[in-house]
């Protein structure tokens, strides 16, 4: 196995878990903390270390296995701020995305294609989405079934997604 | 111990695309509005987690939702800008009109609009009845007015001596006609009454029943309007 090999895998490794790694992390830490990305990066570079240390034995999914060490990090994380801050940090609801090109336009298509939709189906998003009514609850502020809920939510977003992928 | 090498796992593991990406829905699916609204116990959230760490097509599903919620979290107005729109035109309007009047002014425009209501549906449609049919013989049919007849309308002690029937308007020609079994007399005039001639008056026996029937006929001739048939009784001496 030539260094070439090596060093393909490893970016393909990467190209893979960054964004999953990166999604958890600011999940858990809230999108606008400045230290996410870099903690997103020590992961990684703790899971190409283990990796190649053998610490990866394969009895587990190599994903479920990054798992494991984000997981753990980001609980050592907020261990130490907690030493230090007193308070954990607290992620924010729903901070803007990271805004890269693609999701301001994929942000973009979203909006426009809400914009479409029958007024049945906004009503239904702002009030599962934007007020974070439960089912049953959206089913009763309308009168309709929860089963109708479901149905006009999973219509929606599924009108939404075909616009997105235009 | 055996040790797994980098090299080694990526192709089992890493270059597998294929792993979780199928079409079919993957159970976990279900759990993405939840795992983004925070509604997962910690179990669900780990094993979700956990799932997408594994599953690239939950992870792309994931990805898209967040996207979708965010939007809806930054932009509600998106989601109610019709009816918000629809609401601020009408209390714009509410608060206009508010303006503009007392409320003593604004209870007499009720009362105003309900008696308008009131003439509109009550009175306006009998003034406009649509010319009725007239079926004047069994071929001939009009549509026209119809003409009022005020004497004789009831049974009468002796022959009336003549007829009357509401006027129509100027320059309107009327033809009368007096039945028995069949036609006794008929005569027109331009007035709205006429006086029964002595021979006609001489061939009307009391018990008898008799019909009226007056037409209007405007100067060039044109049937214009036709009474009902109207039946009167003479009483027996």
């Amino acid at each position: 196995m030539n260094a070439k090999k090596k060093e393909e895998d490893v970016q393909e490794l990467i190209t893979r878990y960054r964004p999953i790694i990166t999604f958890r992390v600011r999940k858990a830490l809230g999108a606008q903390n400045p230290e996410a990305e870099d903690l997103v990066s020590e992961i990684i570079s703790q899971v190409l270390e283990k990796i190649k240390s053998g610490e990866f034995r394969g009895e587990s999914s190599l994903g479920t296995f990054i798992y494991t060490i984000t997981s753990r990090r980001i609980v050592d994380y907020i261990r130490e701020k907690t030493r230090v801050m007193k308070y954990a940090p607290v992620p924010q609801a729903y901070p803007d995305p990271q805004e890269t090109l693609e999701t301001v336009e994929a942000s973009q298509k979203i909006k426009e294609a809400i914009r479409r939709l029958k007024p049945k189906y906004r009503q239904v998003l702002y009030l599962y989405y934007y007020q974070e009514l439960t089912r049953e609850e959206v089913a009763q502020r309308l009168g309709i079934s929860s089963r109708k809920v479901s149905e006009l939510v999973n219509y929606a977003l599924k009108l939404i997604r075909k616009e997105i992928k235009l | 111990m055996k040790k797994f090498h980098f090299w080694q796992v990526s192709t089992t593991k890493i270059v597998d695309k294929r792993e979780g990406g199928s079409m079919s829905k993957c159970k976990f699916e279900d759990m993405i509005d939840g795992y983004l609204l925070n509604r997962l116990g910690q179990g669900d959230r780990e094993a979700f987690e956990e799932h997408y760490f594994n599953c690239p097509s939950c992870f792309e599903k994931l990805q898209e939702r967040d996207l979708i919620i965010i939007t809806i979290k930054n932009h509600p107005e998106i989601l109610i800008q019709e009816n918000a729109a629809r609401e601020s035109l009408f209390s714009r309007l509410k608060t206009e009109v508010a303006a503009m009047f007392t409320p003593r002014q604004l209870a007499l425009a009720g009362v105003t609009a309900v008696l308008l209501l009131v003439v509109v549906f009550a009175l306006v449609p009998r003034q406009q009845i649509p010319a009725p049919n007239f079926f004047l013989t069994d071929e001939e049919t009009v549509r026209g007015s119809s003409i009022t007849l005020i004497s004789p309308v009831i049974d009468m002690g002796q022959v009336p001596a003549s007829f009357e029937w509401k006027k129509l308007g100027e320059n309107v020609e009327y033809q009368v006609s007096i039945y028995n079994h069949e036609l006794l007399w008929k005569a027109t005039t331009k007035e709205n009454r006429i006086i029964l001639p002595e021979e006609v008056r001489a061939k009307m026996v009391p018990g008898e029943k008799y019909s009226w029937q007056v037409k209007a006929f405007s100067p060039d001739g044109t049937l214009i309007a036709v009474s009902s048939k109207v039946q009167f009784k003479i009483a027996e001496r």
